[in-house]
């Protein structure tokens, strides 16, 4: 390469203007401004920069509120907040990967034992043949001992993305077994870099150095060498349907050649059924596979064990409101499905709420028990009663005196309150499993604020007040909503009264261990346990023995015992969603800790380029907010912005659109207002005349070249598409509709 | 619901184009030709484009000015990991930079231009991989291993070298943070898929930070979901600017140009003035012995890709001679070319 061609060279970035800037391929802006120093004089810059700003604009309501959010950014420690955010987000990041692993063990354990024997057998046969494989090249004459122990990890879903992590996980699983791992993606199987990249990228990993040469013998001698030698080696492709056929075969018959020198046992991931290999390699490559099939976990199971581990149970302390997890619940179910982009929308609302809450610093500290320390800091202190006495929940529930106590005790209360409901919501899933019922989707009924709307209204007294709840006059749930509606919540209460003995007692019994924290629960469940176990005793007796007369007469007088318990199990649990499942939304302080703006999320997940785009041409004065375009209603106006005429005119053509016609529909628009040309129009013309400049005196040159920028621009935008030499006097439009 | 409002969508996305391929079928195709129109000479068309008086200036800078209480909140989402990728009609280079330079001036900033038609993704790595080091160099305590090893000439090292190195995890986060600013991540140098693979591993380094612009209306569809979300992690922000697209725009033809083809001689000059000065002065029509005598060139090889470099802008394009042998030419009118010269000089 010659050093002459780098750009940067030969214009230093300090001297190079701005138009030399804009046409180098790449240019360094600044660098780092160093140390603490500098850190202060952006911060004056930031000042100086608002007052400057400010007397040029007319300050409306709306800046003026930006500024006092940028003033109030300034003050609330967002260095804090930086910290809280990876605190908080490292929390969850690392629970959703012991979740995974979790889910995981069973299959990585299996496919850890299918290696080790796979080794053995390998070495067994190597002792057999050691004569051939101590020669110099591996000559194998016979078929079958060439054969490469290949481990086909079906993993039930199409999108590769979420099992990128599993493959990693894998990884590093076999790797703490002992294993030599090394993981290759399609990327590594490309027809244009051959045999050669993804051997490269295995002497990358395994020797952890990058060489010029490649060739298996380097690995061959990697492998003899001391701490290698006798360990499985595994090479775990992630995603075999996207790998290049030919290359992959290639890759298997080299690796069966030299399976006597590198024992390497092969993982792949297959994404859609058992045939894929049989798909991508030829039949000669088939022979060289001895395949084993391993299967992962559905998405919808990970789902709702990462759910369970971060939104329900006690985690980190940040958690998103009804609507918010309507909104991610659509999006898993409509976007995607994966759970990776679950995930990424449960960091993107992360963010928002830690750049957007002043007080959700707070978040940092919850768990560690710091917040006490926080509330030591005098200064600290100050800033976090202001802001809390501003959250209308915490107004709504404080009267009186504004103290740090007052704060203090409603951190506590919320977290008891969070953990109860967590609690009753786990409840339920653990009934709701035997109607298959997701823990998505009652997660977003139980954080449903009506429910609380609804009790505080409800006069009935709370289980902490009256001792005995199974009193038939407590059940409630014909006046409450959630038993009523056939909601999910509803659905698991009445599968608690369908369940055969067996399985109520099993749930029950789940109960208990879920609800070992809440006394009172937990109590009501063991008055129950005697009862139910007579019942189940007796249960499993009939089933052996023939049901005689006398028999049947007392199970007769058991089935009333019976329907008792079911009805006592049912009330408990409808108690506990009406006393215990308190949604967080409706408890003081909880915009602290609640992320609740669903616009913001969407748009800063999904981006929407195809549609706002074309809104922006067609709507440009909205956004323009100018005085000149906006009181002309639908008709096009010359004021407007010349890119929005064109594309508001492109409208009214079909998929082509005529250049002439259209270069004359856009010079009348420009040269004279609309209504001149069309004589129906809604606003009297008199009115109009007035908002409208008089046409300018405009030269055809100026006008033809308005028109090319505006196509230009448009082709920027890749809404149209250039004229063909086919068709010379026709663009093609590209979107229809937004 | 929900989902029937999808179909919605949908339906009335299908309606609406059979709709538009109705109107072109029944109603009288329009049979007026280009050449109908007076069309004035292309340098006074090139002129007046280039002076044409921008409409709303006043609201577009009150529009850029309203994205400034944005940037905090820009900066927190960058710190904490997020790459930014800013979309919605209208130049959004002007924003980007001044976000840059006001709101991230602790960090390093490398700005890739993504209009322009080839961006030599190895080069910005290396610069990356520069800046970084230098960086590292002067806010560590003390030396690491990792860090002397790292010392040997970036230029010489593998593309996956870089990328390990800008991936390291030497230093505490900000510290040792390069921001990328790409205007135009879908743009011409830029489009390929091999380059989008590499702008997203870049953009899974954990030194590094992305602002991206995109103006493609299709450009979502560059990327796979590994590349959206794990690897630019992008918090998307409509920010239309409604400014002009005055360098993104420089290299597309103007339609009412005769021929109407890319070919100029302004891309010209400009594709000339953005290459390295020794590439610039050399005299396309000489051979490798002129070249030579001149000092331009020491061998064949750089020669050669000086040559390609040229090819691919077409400006020299290659054409075999009935003797078998290729011969070089330029396909520029002779008047362009002395007029190119005229000013380029």
């Amino acid at each position: 390469m010659a050093p002459s061609a780098t750009p940067i060279d030969s214009s230093p970035p300090s001297t190079s203007s701005s138009v030399d800037n804009n046409l180098q391929p790449f240019f360094v802006l600044h660098k780092a401004s160093s140390g603490k120093s500098e850190r202060k004089s952006t911060g004056s810059a930031k000042t100086r920069r608002r007052i400057d700003l400010s007397p040029s604009l007319q300050m409306n309501a709306k800046k003026l509120e930006a500024k006092r959010v940028e003033e109030c950014d300034d003050d609330c420690y967002v260095n804090l907040r930086v910290e809280a955010f990876e605190i908080v987000w490292s929390k969850i990041e690392s629970t959703i990967k012991n979740v995974l692993r979790d889910v995981n063990t069973n299959v990585f354990n299996e496919i850890h034992r299918w290696v080790c024997q796979s080794f053995n057998t390998i070495m067994s046969s190597r002792t057999i043949a050691f004569h051939e494989a101590t020669q110099a090249f591996p000559i194998i004459t016979d078929a079958s001992s060439k054969q490469l122990f290949t481990g086909l990890v079906l993993t039930k879903n199409m999108e590769f993305v979420d099992d990128l992590l599993t493959f990693e996980e894998l990884g590093l699983h076999l790797r703490s077994q002992g294993c030599r791992v090394a993981n290759l993606s399609s990327l590594d199987f490309t027809a244009k870099s051959g045999i050669n990249g993804c051997l490269r990228s295995l002497l990358r990993q395994f020797l952890m150095a990058s060489l010029d040469a490649v060739d298996i013998s380097i690995l061959a001698s990697w492998y003899r060498e001391q701490g290698n030698y006798g360990n499985p080696v595994v090479v775990i492709v992630e995603d075999i349907e996207r790998c290049c056929g030919s290359v992959m075969s290639d890759f298997i018959l080299m690796l069966s050649e030299w399976v006597f020198k590198i024992p390497v046992i092969l993982i792949m991931g297959v994404a859609t059924t058992l045939d894929a290999p049989r798909n991508i390699l030829c039949s000669d490559v088939l022979q060289h596979l001895n395949p084993c099939k391993f299967t992962l976990g559905t998405p919808t199971e990970r789902m709702d064990a990462v759910i369970e581990a971060v939104l329900v149970k006690p985690c980190s302390g940040f958690s998103v409101s009804h609507k918010v997890a309507l909104f991610m619940r659509n999006y898993f179910a409509r976007q995607d499905g994966t759970l990776t982009s679950f995930i990424r929308a449960l960091k993107i609302a992360c963010v928002q709420h830690f750049s957007m809450e002043p007080l959700s610093f707070i978040l940092g500290g919850i768990s560690s028990e710091e917040n006490e320390q926080v509330l030591q800091d005098g200064l600290l202190l100050q800033m976090l009663l202001k802001h809390a006495f501003d959250l209308p929940s915490f107004v709504r529930n404080t009267t009186g005196e504004h103290n740090g106590e007052i704060f203090t005790h409603g951190l506590l209360e919320m977290k008891k309150l969070l953990k109860h409901w967590g609690i009753v919501v786990l409840c339920l899933y653990e009934a709701g499993k035997y109607d298959k019922i997701r823990l998505l989707d009652l997660l977003c009924e139980a954080l449903d604020p009506e429910l609380h709307n609804f009790r505080t209204s409800d006069t009935h007294t709370k289980i902490e007040e009256e001792p005995c709840p199974f009193s038939s006059n407590y059940r409630c749930h014909q006046q409450y909503p959630v038993f009523r509606k056939g909601g999910f919540i509803g659905r698991a209460l009445r599968k608690v009264r369908d369940l055969p003995i067996v399985q109520l007692c099993k749930l029950l019994q789940r109960w208990e261990e879920l609800t070992v924290d809440v006394i009172k629960i937990h109590e009501k469940l063991k008055e129950l346990r005697p009862v139910l176990k007579s019942e189940n005793d007796k249960s499993s007796k009939e089933d052996m023995t023939n049901i005689s007369k006398r028999q049947a007469s007392r199970s007769q007088l058991n089935m009333e015992d019976t329907k008792a318990v079911y009805e006592k199990a049912t009330i408990l649990m409808e108690c506990m969603v009406r006393d215990y499942m308190q949604p967080i939304e409706s408890i003081p302080l909880h915009e602290v800790f609640c992320f609740k703006n669903v616009e913001k999320l969407q748009s800063a997940l999904i981006g929407d380029p195809r549609r706002r785009i074309q809104v922006d041409l067609l709507e440009s004065h909205i956004i323009l907010r100018c005085r000149c375009c906006s009181g002309g209603g639908n008709t096009l106006l010359p004021t407007m912005h010349d890119t929005s005429i064109m594309y508001n005119l492109a409208q009214e053509h079909g998929d082509l659109i005529n250049l002439h016609d259209w270069y004359q529909s856009f010079k009348s628009t420009v040269l004279f207002p609309r209504s001149k040309r069309k004589q129906k129009s809604k606003q009297s013309p008199s009115k109009k005349r007035k908002n409208l400049t008089e046409p300018e005196n405009l030269s055809e040159a100026a006008i033809q070249a308005r028109f090319c920028r505006a196509v230009a621009e448009l082709q920027i935008t890749g809404l149209i598409r250039m004229p063909t030499k086919r068709r010379p006097d026709f663009v093609q439009r590209v979107a229809f509709g937004l | 619901m929900e989902i029937n409002d999808g179909d919605e969508d949908e339906f009335g996305f299908s309606r609406n184009y059979f709709l538009a391929k109705d109107m072109a079928a029944s109603g009288k195709k329009s049979t007026h030709k280009l050449s109908d129109i007076n069309l004035v000479d292309e340098q006074e068309l090139r002129a007046e484009a280039s002076n044409a008086e921008p409409k709303h200036e006043k609201e577009i800078e009150s529009l850029m000015e309203s994205y400034k209480s944005l940037y905090s909140k820009w900066v927190f989402e960058l710190r904490c990991g997020f790459g930014l990728l800013m979309y919605g009609f209208g130049s959004k280079k002007a924003l980007i930079e001044d976000f840059a330079s006001t709101a991230l001036t602790e960090y390093s900033v490398v700005v890739i231009n993504g209009y322009l038609q080839s961006i030599n993704i190895k080069q910005v790595l290396i610069t990356l991989a520069e800046l970084l080091w230098d960086q590292l160099k002067s806010k560590r305590r003390t030396p690491s291993r990792n860090l002397s090893k790292a010392q040997q000439a970036f230029n010489t090292r593998s593309m996956d070298d870089l990328l390990a190195f800008l991936d390291g995890s030497q230093v505490e986060e900000n510290d040792g943070v390069v921001c990328v600013v790409i205007h135009n991540i879908d743009g011409p140098g830029l489009r390929d898929s091999e380059t989008q693979q590499y702008l997203a591993q870049i953009a899974s380094c954990s030194h590094i930070r992305i602002v991206a612009s995109i103006d493609h209306v299709n450009a979502p569809l560059l990327w796979d979901k590994k590349m959206v979300h794990t690897q630019f992690n992008w918090c998307w922000y409509h920010v239309p600017t409604f400014a002009p697209y005055k360098v993104e725009g420089m290299f597309f033809p103007l339609i009412l140009a005769h021929g109407g083809s890319a070919q100029s001689a302004k891309t010209a000059a400009i594709v000339l003035q953005s290459l390295t000065p020794n590439a610039q002065s050399m005299p396309i029509d000489n051979l490798y012995t002129v070249s030579r005598e001149r000092f331009l060139v020491s061998s064949q090889v750089t020669l050669n890709s000086h040559l390609t470099e040229f090819k691919d802008h077409d400006l020299v394009k290659t054409r075999r001679h009935s003797d078998g042998q290729d011969c070089l030419y330029i396909p520029l009118a002779s008047e362009a070319l002395e007029k190119l010269f005229l000013n380029y000089d």
